[in-house]
């Protein structure tokens, strides 16, 4: 299980990300019991507030499982219902204003800062010339 | 009225110990503006007391009114967190809560000095503010009620509550949440962010006495440490050149249609798409030469407060509207009008239809 997290928005439009391999961790386990607490689709609505970060959240089967793969590519990442593990749970992703960042939402991303460092990276659509 | 301290020491005081030393910057401003028109620069068009249409004069010299109420959260992330500072008391020594109220103070003698607006609401609503807000949190917003200010993680962002254009900016997210509430989504919510950078930008203009010509149209100078390669979060003239550095990159925002950025992230990529705009105010307010908050920050203003603007207004739409209230202010062959629209052609939202 790899999971990413993307903030963007914020008064400085930077966009930062953060991605954890959950297999590599010491404290894998614990990682699976927080994701599957996450309620996914159950994102309450939340009213606009200007500047503040929007935060992306994305948790897909591990890369490992597509080895030639090696990159974070989602299209790599498609659950694989045949596989020996069929069970492990598909790509699910979710957008919070970060105000709704709260509960099990808030303890994954968390978790995520304080394990990983983040990556700066431009806008994911180039520009159109 | 003549004064003891030489001019150029006026112009330097006001210009640069804005945050330092605010009494004294105002005083400064204060003397300058007293002086002849003449000594603010060769493109100063001169200052009416009064304009054509009877609106008192923009001179900052009188103090406005404002209720201000400056909260601190103390690092955590709960709002508003415990009041420190009302109207009328002094300072506290917490150059975070002391700057924010300094400010809101700047800010509120815009809108109302110039635009007869008192207050977020114009009926003269407190304005209250939270600052440290956050563990070395990176960012300040609008939560809809309140300004909320962190204090930066000193690696790349000082505390945010350094620079007036950011406090300006985040007021003016409250002004147009009241007035031509613009959804922030897609081009309406890079509007909303272009409008609060220009009003920002005129906030620090105006505190600093400077014209079109002097000032730095960048939005955020001084929020980054000494080690980052860049001025500010952004340049309302030249999107794209506020910073480039080895860990942020390069500022990313567009400066013309054809470069427009086509995002699912950032509400659809509002704080970058809003340079588009944002050079359209800069290149009309600069050709005009004066000070920015008389002509083009009057335009904008009563784009705003019209009533014909839709919350989902296009970024054509939104220039339709200025060019409409640049006739019906200054005149349908006004050099202000021509201005407002020949911004807008050069970065690609109107057509050069005819001749620009």
């Amino acid at each position: 299980m790899d999971v990413f997290v993307a903030r963007s928005g914020g008064l400085a439009g930077i966009r930062l990300t953060w991605h954890v391999k959950v297999d590599d961790q010491p404290d894998a386990d614990d990682w699976f019991v927080l994701i599957e607490e996450i309620p996914w689709d159950d994102v309450p609505a939340a009213p606009a507030e200007p500047d503040r970060f929007t935060w992306d959240i994305r948790c897909e089967p591990a890369e490992a499982r597509h080895p030639a793969a090696g990159t974070t590519d989602p299209t790599a990442a498609e659950p694989n219902p045949a596989g020996p593990k069929g069970a492990e749970p598909k790509a699910t992703e979710a957008t919070l204003a970060e105000r709704q960042l709260t509960g099990p939402w808030r303890q994954l991303v968390d978790r995520v800062r304080e394990t990983t460092e983040p990556q700066r990276e431009a806008p994911r659509a180039p520009r159109s010339r | 009225m003549p004064t003891i301290v030489p001019p150029y020491l006026l112009d330097r005081i006001a210009e640069t110990a804005g945050t330092r030393y605010p009494l004294a910057a105002e005083a400064a401003r204060r003397a300058l503006l007293r002086e002849p028109p003449a000594r603010l620069g060769p493109s100063s068009p001169g200052l009416p007391l009064t304009d054509a249409y009877g609106l008192p004069s923009a001179l900052p010299d009188a103090p406005s009114t404002p209720d201000r109420r400056i909260s601190d959260a103390q690092g955590t992330e709960r709002l508003p967190g415990r009041l420190v500072r009302r109207e009328g008391e002094r300072a506290t020594g917490d150059e975070a809560v002391d700057d924010a109220y300094d400010g809101l103070g700047d800010t509120h003698r815009m809108f109302d000095r110039v635009f007869g607006r008192d207050s977020i609401d114009g009926l003269g609503m407190p304005l209250e503010a939270t600052v440290h807000f956050g563990d070395n949190y990176d960012n300040a917003f609008w939560d809809g009620e309140r300004m909320v200010f962190g204090d930066g993680d000193g690696e790349i962002f000082r505390g945010f509550t350094d620079s007036l254009s950011v406090i300006g900016h985040e007021l003016s997210h409250g002004i147009t949440e009241h007035t031509a509430k613009l959804r922030y989504q897609g081009q309406s919510g890079a509007l909303n962010e272009h409008v609060s950078d220009a009003f920002g930008a005129l906030v620090e203009q105006y505190a600093l006495g400077q014209d079109a010509e002097a000032a730095t149209w960048l939005i955020g100078e001084g929020i980054f440490t000494a080690e980052v390669q860049g001025r500010a979060l952004r340049s309302m003239l030249e999107p794209g050149t506020a910073y480039d550095d080895d860990v942020l990159g390069r500022d990313p925002q567009p400066g013309h249609m054809r470069d427009y950025i086509e995002t699912v992230e950032d509400n659809g990529g509002v704080h970058l798409n809003s340079g588009i705009p944002n050079r359209a105010f800069a290149l009309a307010a600069r050709r005009l030469g004066g000070f920015a908050w008389e002509h083009v920050g009057r335009i904008w203003f009563d784009t705003l407060t019209s009533g014909e603007l839709g919350e989902d207004a296009t970024f054509a739409q939104f220039a339709d509207e200025t060019v409409r209230q640049a006739e019906r202010r200054f005149g349908a062959q006004s050099r202000e009008a021509e201005a407002v629209r020949d911004g807008w052609q050069q970065v690609g939202v109107l057509a050069e239809a005819g001749q620009g």
